[in-house]
């Protein structure tokens, strides 16, 4: 018994004097040299070569090239059975080192921090690195030389000019080109296009022509709208934003991306608030705020749910999962007035999946070499055959026949003529304000739909982000 | 007699505690200094005193998921601990008496394997596990359970009960510890105590509340502390469960989470740093307090 | 797993006067049953549900009925889970790199925690509030300076890295267990042994490591299942290229996952957590009584 007081008398004690411990030890700090990411000297010998016109981006021949890439949605195939046979047929003698990874987060931020990052590096996933402190921090390499280049297999034309309009705007960080945004991604709502012929819904395109097929569909059994609140609200922010576009214009995306006051307050978005949230409360199930995008994308497979907001990606994320009796297709977010400035035709289409190249890597213009490799024409169209996307390398995939859910997207752009719109940026440029709209959009949709809360709570974390200095800001114009 | 103690200390303390000090302590102290930079994660930072502290004591968020860190640490150990000692006591104690002698139930030790197994689970997994449990539709595992006639149940999805659901789920993964801890201190306690209170005509629930409970003090105790540590860790179910990241609304929104969030996607490492540095000196004082309050009521 | 709920109760085995208890049932004695046959439902419930779920579809899993027997039984989720996904390589690195850093866990451990339990000099309490500080950081947080500090020494993407950092994250919390527990073992065998002129080293080998054996035991379980399920300190050391084949299991699990979110595999993935899961029940099962054991000496003394 005596023994069992001593040691328990010694555990008490133990994790109070360990306390201390801990304090005696912050002090200490002061004599750690500042061993996290302060190399900033740039000493790392990086490759180069001779510029020629052979070799616009004066590569050396015999570097190795490191690349990683993202083992997501879009598989691997393209880069290595791809890519990469492609560039050591132009450069047999530089060794292309393939990693991939899901977790590009975990295991390529030490990397960098440590300066030997890869040379090339796809960003994307769940574990995505915030691209903008990347830039903020000097980790990416500036792409200037990259799109002026001569591309590699059309003739007479710049990178830049191969690429759809906006494509280069999007990868631009305060004035100078850092990202290739590669995959080329259609936003609007997808349906069962079987499912429709057979109960003889036709496409709406005003918003009352809309919310009339939504009581139909609900008549019929149907969730008719569902998206999935616990991982992807974004998706819903990504529609209201398109709603807000087509009202007002694309403007009011970029005044919301630069983080003008009264932004979010503007009529338009308030109007698309509000009837967007008036198909939260009448036409979602209340259990979608607790799923994840593959339960309810299995659930649309299933005929459960009818329409689900999404980017292009759809059709191949959920290739092993679609029955025979369902055939993918996707409409444009109808028009919520008449007095809407842009027509019903009018989407949202944006290059998205980042690759760049880091700008403290052994070889940084390899790294180019590589993405002006993707680029190339030849490559754009292998990637989208092997994973149902288009590129934004202009017209790469024009007279393939590679999937209904495609076609349809295609069909979408080729509909809407020059009203194909960027949409926002405010996501990936400020991660908490990006936070805040799936939220809001999750509040709107789920609690109530109080479109002026919606607008409010936004217009104040809009107004927070601009306020905190510690956050970098990029102007959009 | 002393001959040879220093250079055998030494040589049996140098490997881990070098071990320890390169790859632990080296690793803190770096966080420690980072709590007062305004370190994005990526590249070169300033030094900025205290600011980080200063913008955590106005960050409203830091001030919820706080608040549920102490729900849980207050919580989770009083309920895995009670319901850990009634097995433990039914395990033990809690069988038929034969001949004066009290035993434990038929098949305990079946049920102590079972009951554990959910401890050899990575809670990674667990939480993978029970977000197909809590499934807000029939599929869920607990709505399938339920009669046809009632409307799912949201569980993590409704801001009211999503809290409970992630600390259900801690409690279901400590429990088999516990279980097994305190049957081996019941165990411990000599078989003759429980037989006289026997014969004096003491109730099981007498023999629990004046025997069982007292002796079994200093092992609850331990307990507590343990369960408190666990109580401050609760990243892998909030990363896994929740419902948009902490939600619905900030529903289930906890310190380590916070400090991933800011840490790896808001690109604020400082100031996740700062927030790592008071969740680090709230489990150390949670300890201490834990060990010394506790000792007074056993004194009292 | 099932047939470990079968196993006949211990209890029934010993030779009780059947009839005596007969005739006086404890109402307690009934609740008691139905109490822990009921939790052991609450606890065994999800583990069959990820059994069966290792059978079903997509659609079965997430549309139908939770507990509703798969349409076909079939083993190709086992065979792709262990040949595919290469369950099966990273089983064997996840046995290799536990077995080598437990190993090197206990002995560091036990040995640090000896010196600090029994001998006094300078500085020894420091050191042991040091060792315990340590339960309480977030790991996490430590994520990025690790990769730097593996990094320096050229141990990336290697075993010898991935276990040396298991080993001193052990270190904590063995070296809090075992000085506790070589407090209490008693002081006669080893002043005896002192007498008769044993050395240190000799005394800490022969006499003190088989007295501390039920404790070791019971500390060793914990640090393989610690070890086991630890995820992300091998996702940032194991890393690079060519590294998939140096993997551990749980990264095995998390990447099928993750794919699982891409490509809808999730049969696939819950075949691979069945066969996570087997080995530790197996191993809890085979050592229930020592694990029980030391935890009586170590934590209750």
């Amino acid at each position: 018994m005596s023994e069992m007081t001593n040691s328990s008398l010694d555990r008490r004690t133990l994790l109070r004097r360990a306390a201390a411990v801990g304090l005696v030890a912050a002090p200490g700090v002061s004599l750690l040299s500042a061993c996290a990411g302060s190399d900033d000297s740039g000493d790392t010998k990086q490759a180069t070569g001779t510029k020629s016109a052979d070799n616009p981006l004066g590569i050396d021949p015999k570097a190795g090239v490191e690349i990683v890439i993202f083992d997501g949605g879009l598989g691997t195939k393209y880069a290595t059975d791809v890519d990469t046979p492609l560039f050591n047929k132009k450069w047999p003698d530089a060794k292309i080192t393939y990693s991939a990874t899901q977790q590009v987060s975990t295991t390529i931020k030490p990397r960098l921090n440590a300066g030997s990052p890869p040379d090339m590096i796809n960003n994307s996933g769940s574990d995505i690195m915030d691209f903008g402190a990347i830039v903020k921090a000097g980790q990416a390499a500036d792409l200037t030389d990259l799109f002026a280049a001569p591309s590699l297999d059309v003739a007479g034309k710049t990178v830049a000019e191969t690429l759809v309009p906006g494509a280069v705007q999007q990868g631009t960080y305060g004035g100078k080109p850092y990202a290739v945004n590669y995959n080329f991604t259609v936003f609007g709502l997808w349906y069962n296009k079987k499912l429709f012929e057979k109960n003889n819904w036709t496409v709406p395109t005003t918003w009352a022509d809309f919310t009339a097929l939504l009581d139909k569909i609900k008549a019929a059994g149907i969730t008719p709208f569902g998206y999935a609140g616990a991982n992807a609200p974004y998706y819903m922010v990504r529609a209201i934003m398109t709603s807000a576009a087509k009202i007002g214009t694309e403007q009011v995306l970029k005044d919301i991306d630069n983080l003008k006051p009264g932004a979010w307050t503007n009529d338009a978005v308030l109007q698309a608030a509000k009837a967007w949230g008036e198909v939260g409360t009448k036409y979602v199930d209340k259990s979608f705020l607790g799923l994840k995008h593959t339960e309810v994308q299995l659930q649309h497979n299933q005929d459960k749910v009818a329409f689900y907001p999404c980017g292009s990606w759809l059709e191949n994320e959920q290739a092993a999962s679609t029955p025979a009796g369902f055939e993918y297709a996707m409409m444009p977010v109808p028009s919520v007035t008449a007095a809407d400035k842009l027509p019903a035709t009018a989407i949202n289409a944006a290059a998205g999946e980042i690759y760049f190249a880091a700008a403290k890597g052994k070889n940084p213009q390899g790294g180019k070499e590589y993405l002006r490799t993707m680029l190339s024409k030849e490559a754009a169209l292998e990637f989208t055959k092997l994973t149902k996307s288009l590129t934004v390398v202009a017209g790469a995939a024009d007279g393939v026949t590679i999937s209904p859910g495609l076609t349809s997207a295609n069909d979408a752009l080729s509909k809407a003529g020059p009203d194909v719109f960027v949409g926002y940026l405010f996501d990936t440029w400020y991660k908490k304000l990006d936070d805040a709209s799936r939220e809001a959009a999750n509040q709107l949709m789920f609690k109530g739909g109080d479109a002026q809360k919606f607008c409010d709570t936004m217009e104040a974390a809009s107004q927070a982000v601009a306020k905190d200095s510690s956050i970098a800001k990029f102007p959009r114009s | 007699m002393r001959h040879g103690k220093y250079p055998f200390i030494i040589g049996f303390l140098v490997v881990p505690l070098a071990l320890y000090l390169v790859f632990v302590v080296g690793a803190y102290l770096q966080m420690f200094q980072l709590s007062f930079t305004d370190w994005s994660g990526f590249g070169g930072f300033h030094y900025v005193g205290f600011d980080n502290f200063v913008k955590l004591m106005e960050d409203p968020v830091f001030w919820i998921a706080l608040r549920h860190n102490l729900y849980i640490l207050i919580a989770m150990p009083i309920v895995t601990i009670a319901i850990a000692l009634f097995f433990a006591f039914l395990l033990n104690v809690g069988g038929k008496s034969r001949g004066g002698t009290t035993q434990g139930v038929r098949g305990s030790k079946a049920y102590r394997i079972i009951f554990f197994f959910p401890q050899l689970l990575a809670l990674a997994i667990v939480a993978v596990i029970f977000g197909r449990v809590f499934g807000p539709d029939r599929s869920g595992m607990l709505n399938g359970l339920f009669p046809d006639s009632w409307s799912p149940w949201l569980f993590l999805a409704d801001e009211r009960w999503a809290l409970l659901c992630i600390a259900v789920v801690l409690i279901w993964q400590q429990i088999g510890f516990y279980v097994v801890l305190f049957s081996a201190g019941m165990g411990s306690i000599g078989q003759e105590i429980y037989e006289a209170a026997a014969l004096d005509g003491a109730t099981k629930v007498t023999l629990f509340f004046r025997i069982t409970l007292p002796l079994l003090w200093d092992t609850l105790q331990v307990a507590w502390v343990y369960l408190g540590i666990a109580a401050f860790d609760l990243f892998a179910l909030v990363n896994i469960m929740s419902v948009n990241k902490g939600g619905p609304n900030n529903a289930t929104q906890v310190l380590s989470y916070q400090i991933y969030l800011n840490a790896f996607q808001n690109s604020q490492a400082g100031y996740a740093s700062a927030i790592g540095v008071v969740l680090f000196f709230l489990t150390l004082t949670f300890a201490a307090l834990t060990l010394r309050v506790t000792r007074r009521d056993a004194v009292a | 797993m099932t047939n470990l709920v079968t196993t006949p109760p211990a209890v029934a085995a010993r030779p009780a006067p059947a009839e005596a208890g007969k005739g006086r049932v404890n109402p307690l004695n009934g609740v008691a049953h139905l109490a822990l046959f009921l939790w052991a439902l609450v606890t065994a419930g999800p583990l069959i549900w990820v059994l069966l779920a290792s059978f079903k579809s997509n659609t079965e899993i997430f549309l139908g009925k939770p507990f509703s027997l798969p349409e076909h039984f079939s083993l190709k989720t086992y065979t792709d889970a262990w040949s595919e996904a290469h369950i099966g390589q990273y089983f064997v690195n996840s046995i290799i790199v536990v077995a080598i850093s437990t190993a090197g866990t206990m002995l560091l451990g036990s040995m640090a925690a000896y010196v600090l339990a029994r001998y006094r000099f300078p500085g020894n309490r420091a050191i042991y509030y040091l060792f315990v500080s340590g339960l309480a950081f977030p790991t996490f947080m430590a994520l990025a300076p690790i990769f730097g500090i593996v990094k320096s020494l050229g141990l990336l993407n290697t075993f010898t890295g991935l276990i040396l950092v298991y080993i001193a994250y052990s270190l904590s919390f063995t070296v809090f267990f075992l000085t506790a527990f070589f407090r209490t073992l008693p002081h006669e065998i080893d002043e005896a042994a002192l007498v008769d002129g044993a050395g240190h080293l000799r005394r800490f080998f022969q006499i003190m490591m088989p007295m501390a054996k039920s404790g070791l035991i019971s500390i060793t379980i914990f640090n393989i299942v610690g070890q086991w399920n630890q995820y992300l300190l091998p996702v940032v050391i194991m890393q690079g290229s060519g590294s998939d084949t140096n993997w551990v299991l749980t990264q095995g699990i998390a990447n099928i996952s993750v794919q699982a979110g891409y490509h809808a595999e999730w049969s696939t993935l819950f075949a691979a957590l069945t066969l996570s899961i087997i080995p530790m029940i197996v191993v809890y099962a085979i050592f229930q009584r020592q694990i029980q054991a030391g935890l009586t000496a170590g934590a209750v003394k």
